[in-house]
C-alpha cells in the first residue's frame, strides 16, 4: 500500500510537470521549433541545444517541449471522440438490454475483433492524413472497448439494491440512469478514461510515425521519433528524447489512473 | 489476483461479465440473478479458495503449451533462415531497397528490377560501362539505313536460353512483340522504342528493325535492361502477370526462385559463353548464387552490412555512410545515376508560378549546396540543369546561371509587385500570402529536402505548404488534378533523350506543363540526328532553354550509396549506374 500511495504521487509529480512543461513551451522553448539551421546539424546536447539538434539543425529540447502540446492537444480530443459515443452506446445497451443490447454488442464485437490499430489505418484511409483525422480515427477505434466497459459498469450497477429500491418507489428509468447509476458508475469509466488517455496518445504517436500526420515539419513526438531513426546510430538524443517524454508521459497517466481507481473506489 | 467485478479495467474482465449479462432481463430472471449472486457472495472465500487452483492448473498447461508452439515455431524459422550461416559455394545475399509493383522488365519501370535481372538477360546491344560506347551483346554487328528509318542486327549464333530454347530472330520478334502489344500493358519498354514500327525477319540470324522517323537513341533503349530479350518458350508457358516470377533469358546468371517480397534467387549459367567485351571470366572466386533480399527501410541497411547479413545493399543512408567509413570490414562505393537529377517542377499551369520571374526568383533562392551538405552529407554533386553532368551531352553552361542571390530573388519578386502589405512576413497576393503547394514522396530523403526548401523560401518571404504522397500512384493523381505548385520528380537514362519525355509539350512526364515550340524543335530534331556533334549542339540549347524557362529546380545529381563488404572485388555497375554487373564480381572471403 505504501508503495502505491507513493506510485501516485510520483505521477502526480511527474504529470503535472509534463503538462506545465507542454503548456509554457513558448516561455521555455529556447529556439523555433521549426527553424533549420542545417550548419548546426545532429549536434550533441550542449549547454545551447540542451538536447542536441537534429538533421536540418532544429533544437530538439524546443522541439520536445511543443510536440507535448500537440500530443496532448491531439490526445484529448480523441478521448472526447471516444468518450462521447462509447458512453451512449454502452449505457444504451446497458440500460435498455434485450434486442438493442444485442444489437449494439454485437457491432462493437465486430469492430473490437479488427486491432484498434488496424482499424485507425482504415479509418485514415477514408479521412487523409492530418492531426484532427488521427484523433477521429484513433477516437472512433477506441469506441467499442469504452462502450463494452460502460455497459458492464451499468449492468453491474443495475443489480444493486438501491436501485431496485428506486425502481420500486416509481422513479423513471431516466431519473434512475442519471441520479443513481451515473454517479455508481463514474469512477471505474473516469478510471478507464485515463487509460484511453495513454492509449490514444501512444496510437496517435504511431500514426503520425508512420506518416499520417500531414505537417511533415511539425513538432510532434510522432514525427521526431520517424526523424530520428533514420540518424539513430550517429545521434541517438534526436529520437531518443521525444522517445523518453512520450514513455514517461504515458507511465505518468497510467499510474494516475491506477490512483484516482483506487481513490474512488470506496 | 482478484479482480473486482465493478472495476472491468481489462478486456478479459469486461469479457467475464458477459456471459451472465447476456441473460433476458425480465423481472424474474433479474431476481433469479440476484438471488444467485447472494449465494455465491455467501460461499465467498471457500469457492474462491476451491477454484483458484483449477484455473492456475488450465492456465500453467496453456502457459507451457504457447510456449512450447513458439519455441517450435522460433526453432523452425531460424532453422530455415540460413542468412547468417557459414557461405559454400561463393554465395552472397544483395539487398534491394524497395519492393516495387512488379519486376518483369518489359512491362514494369521500376529501375530495382535491373538490379537482379540485368544479369538474367542480355540485350542486343550494350553501353561499355566505362567508355559508354555500344559494344555487341547478343548483335554482333548492327548497321542503319542512310535514311535511318532501318536498323539491321546480325545475331550470334550458338546462343541459347537457360530452358535450352535456341536464340534466333525469332526469339527477338517475340520479345518486340510482347512490349508492343498494347494489353500487355508496358510502362517503359514501349515508350524506349518511340518511333519503333515493325520488324522484318531477313533469316534466322538476321533482323531489321522499321522506323516511322530516324531515332537516335535507339541502341540506348535496345542497351537497356526493358528490352532484354527473352525465351520464347518461357514466354508461351505463362500469362503476362505470371512471366515476372519465370524469367528465362540468355544471361550469365539463371532465376531459380522467385518468393515475391521476400527472395530472388539466381544461380550462374555455366553454358554462358556469348557475354560483352566487358564482363570478366568466370574464375574460381566468381559467384555461383546470389541472393536478393529486401530492405526497404533504410535504417537497417547499415546494420545488415555490418551483421554480415547481407554483402551488397544500396541506398545507404548518408549518415550511415559516414559511419561505415570507419569500418574495415565495409566498402561504401559512391556509384553516380546519370539521369536527371532529383528535381523538382514548377507548374506553370497555374499562379502563381506561371510567371517565369517568379520562377527564377525561386531559383535563385533555392541554396542548393546548402540542401545537398546537410541532407546528403555533401556524398552528391550539387545538380544545376535538367541533366546530371554524367549525362552524354551534358552543357556546364547551365552551371553559371542560377548562382545562390537572395538579393537578386527579392528583386525578381518585387519586381513582379509582390510585397508584404500586412506584416506578417510573407508577400501577399490580394492580400493573401504568397502560398506553394510543394508535393513529393518518403523516398530519398525528399521530405528533408522539402523542409529545407520551406526554411529557404520562408526567407524569401513565400510561404509553402508540404504535401507529403505516399507512393508513387498518389503522385501522379496530383498532376492529374493540377493540384501542387512544386512536385518532385526524377528518372534515369544515359541518354539526354529522356529530355523528351519530360519537356516536350504534352509529354508524358511534362508536369511542369511547358509548353515551348521552340524547345519542341530542338529536342525533335535531337533525337532526329545521330551525328554526335549535331546532338551536342541541339542537346546543350535544349539545356539552356529549358533552364531560361526555368521550369526545374535541380537539386542534387543522384549518387547511390553502395555498402558492399570487403570480401567482394570486381564490384561494379552498367552504364546506367543501377544495375551490377554480377558476373564480375569476386568473392574473396
Amino acid at each position: 500500500m505504501q508503495w502505491r500511495g507513493v506510485r501516485f504521487t510520483v505521477a502526480l509529480t511527474l504529470g503535472g510537470v509534463v503538462l506545465a512543461l507542454s503548456a509554457l513551451a513558448p516561455l521555455l522553448a529556447t529556439h523555433d521549433p521549426r527553424a533549420a539551421a542545417p550548419e548546426a546539424q545532429l549536434q550533441p546536447p550542449s549547454r545551447e541545444h540542451l538536447f542536441g539538434t537534429d538533421l536540418l539543425g532544429r533544437d530538439v529540447y524546443s522541439r520536445v517541449l511543443y510536440g507535448g502540446r500537440r500530443t496532448f492537444a491531439v490526445a484529448l480530443l480523441t478521448v472526447v471522440i471516444t468518450l462521447g459515443p462509447g458512453l451512449l452506446v454502452g449505457a444504451a445497451a446497458g440500460a435498455t438490454g434485450g434486442w438493442v443490447d444485442g444489437l449494439l454488442m454485437t457491432l462493437m464485437d465486430a469492430l473490437l475483433a479488427v486491432p484498434a490499430l488496424v482499424l485507425a489505418l482504415a479509418l485514415l484511409a477514408l479521412l487523409g492524413s492530418g492531426s484532427v483525422q488521427i484523433a477521429a480515427a484513433v477516437g472512433i477505434a477506441g469506441i467499442p472497448a469504452y462502450a463494452r466497459v460502460t455497459r458492464a459498469a451499468v449492468l453491474e450497477a443495475r443489480a444493486r439494491p438501491y436501485i431496485e429500491a428506486a425502481r420500486a418507489i416509481g422513479a423513471r428509468p431516466a431519473g434512475i440512469l442519471v441520479r443513481h447509476i451515473l454517479p455508481t458508475i463514474a469512477p471505474p469509466l473516469l478510471a478507464f478514461a485515463g487509460v484511453t488517455l495513454s492509449w490514444a496518445i501512444l496510437n496517435s504517436a504511431a500514426l503520425v510515425f508512420l506518416g499520417f500526420g500531414g505537417d511533415i515539419a511539425a513538432p510532434d513526438w510522432g514525427v521526431m521519433l520517424a526523424d530520428g531513426r533514420q540518424a539513430f546510430r550517429t545521434a541517438p538524443w534526436v529520437a531518443l528524447a521525444p522517445g523518453v517524454a512520450l514513455s514517461l508521459t504515458v507511465l505518468a497517466i497510467n499510474w494516475l489512473a491506477d490512483g484516482i481507481d483506487r481513490v474512488t473506489r470506496r | 489476483m482478484i479482480v473486482p467485478r465493478t472495476v472491468p479495467a481489462a478486456y478479459g474482465a469486461v469479457r467475464e461479465c458477459a456471459p451472465d449479462v447476456r441473460a433476458p432481463t425480465s423481472a424474474g430472471h433479474m431476481q433469479f440473478r440476484r438471488g444467485r449472486e447472494e449465494a455465491i457472495k455467501h460461499m465467498g472465500i471457500e469457492r474462491k479458495r476451491r477454484r483458484a487452483p483449477l484455473r492456475l492448473g488450465v492456465l500453467g498447461v496453456l502457459g507451457v503449451a504457447c510456449l512450447l508452439v513458439t519455441a517450435i515455431v522460433v526453432a523452425l524459422a531460424l532453422g530455415d533462415d540460413d542468412g547468417t550461416a557459414p557461405r559454400r559455394g561463393n554465395r552472397i545475399v544483395y539487398g534491394l531497397t524497395l519492393n516495387p509493383s512488379g519486376f518483369d522488365p518489359h512491362i514494369h519501370q521500376s529501375n530495382e528490377l535491373g538490379i537482379p535481372f540485368f544479369s538474367v538477360y542480355d540485350t542486343l546491344v550494350y553501353r561499355h560501362p566505362q567508355t559508354l560506347d555500344f559494344v555487341p551483346g547478343l548483335a554482333e554487328r548492327w548497321e542503319m539505313s542512310a535514311d535511318g528509318l532501318a536498323w539491321t542486327f546480325y545475331l550470334k549464333q550458338n546462343v541459347h536460353f537457360h530452358d535450352g530454347t535456341p536464340f534466333d530472330a525469332s526469339a527477338v520478334a517475340t520479345t518486340l512483340d510482347r512490349i508492343m502489344n498494347s494489353s500487355v500493358g508496358s510502362q517503359k519498354a514501349r515508350v524506349l522504342l518511340e518511333s519503333y514500327t515493325g520488324y522484318e525477319i531477313v533469316d534466322p540470324y538476321t533482323i531489321t528493325l522499321r522506323l516511322s522517323q530516324p531515332y537516335a537513341p535507339l541502341l540506348d533503349a535496345l542497351s537497356q535492361v526493358y528490352l532484354g530479350i527473352a525465351s520464347p518458350a518461357a514466354l508461351a508457358a505463362t500469362t503476362n502477370n505470371s512471366y515476372q516470377w519465370h524469367q528465362v533469358g540468355t544471361g550469365p546468371y539463371r532465376l531459380v526462385e522467385f518468393v515475391p517480397g521476400q527472395l530472388i534467387r539466381l544461380e550462374r549459367n555455366e553454358d554462358y559463353a556469348w557475354g560483352p567485351v566487358f564482363y570478366a571470366p568466370v574464375t574460381d572466386a566468381s559467384l555461383e548464387t546470389i541472393e536478393f533480399r529486401f530492405y526497404t527501410d533504410p535504417a537497417t541497411r547499415s546494420l545488415a552490412l555490418e551483421s554480415g547479413e547481407v554483402q551488397v545493399v544500396g541506398e545507404l543512408l548518408p549518415t550511415d555512410a559516414e559511419l561505415l567509413a570507419g569500418n574495415v570490414e565495409v566498402t561504401v562505393y559512391q556509384v553516380p545515376i546519370p539521369g536527371t537529377p532529383q528535381q523538382f517542377f514548377f507548374n506553370t499551369r497555374r499562379a502563381p508560378l506561371d510567371s517565369a520571374s517568379i520562377r527564377q526568383a525561386l531559383l535563385y533562392g533555392t541554396n542548393r549546396t546548402e540542401i545537398v551538405d546537410a541532407v546528403y552529407q555533401g556524398r552528391s554533386p550539387v545538380a544545376h540543369g535538367p541533366l546530371t553532368s554524367t549525362v552524354m551531352y551534358y552543357d556546364p553552361a547551365v552551371e553559371q546561371m542560377y548562382p545562390f542571390d537572395l538579393n537578386q530573388a527579392r528583386s525578381l519578386l518585387a519586381a513582379q509587385g509582390l510585397a508584404d502589405t500586412n506584416g506578417d512576413g510573407f508577400l501577399d497576393v490580394d492580400g493573401e500570402p504568397l502560398t506553394l503547394t510543394v508535393v513529393f514522396g518518403p523516398w530519398n530523403q525528399m521530405p528533408e529536402v522539402a523542409q529545407l526548401l520551406q526554411s529557404q523560401w520562408r526567407d524569401l518571404g513565400i510561404r509553402t505548404d508540404l504535401v507529403q504522397v505516399p507512393d508513387f500512384p498518389t503522385l501522379r493523381q496530383r498532376v492529374r488534378d493540377d493540384d501542387y505548385d512544386v512536385i518532385a520528380f526524377y528518372d534515369f537514362g544515359v541518354d539526354p533523350s529522356i529530355l523528351n519525355r519530360f519537356y516536350l509539350s504534352g509529354a508524358v512526364n511534362n508536369w511542369s506543363g511547358l509548353s515551348d515550340p521552340q524547345l519542341d524543335q530542338v529536342l525533335y530534331e535531337a533525337v532526329r540526328q545521330s551525328a554526335p556533334e549535331m546532338r551536342q549542339a541541339l542537346y546543350s540549347a535544349a539545356q539552356q532553354r529549358i533552364m531560361e524557362q526555368a521550369v526545374v529546380l535541380p537539386i542534387r545529381e543522384y549518387v547511390n550509396l553502395v555498402g558492399v563488404s570487403s570480401r567482394l572485388d570486381g564490384v561494379i555497375f552498367s552504364a546506367q549506374g543501377w544495375w551490377p554487373l554480377l558476373r564480375n564480381f569476386q568473392y574473396t572471403g
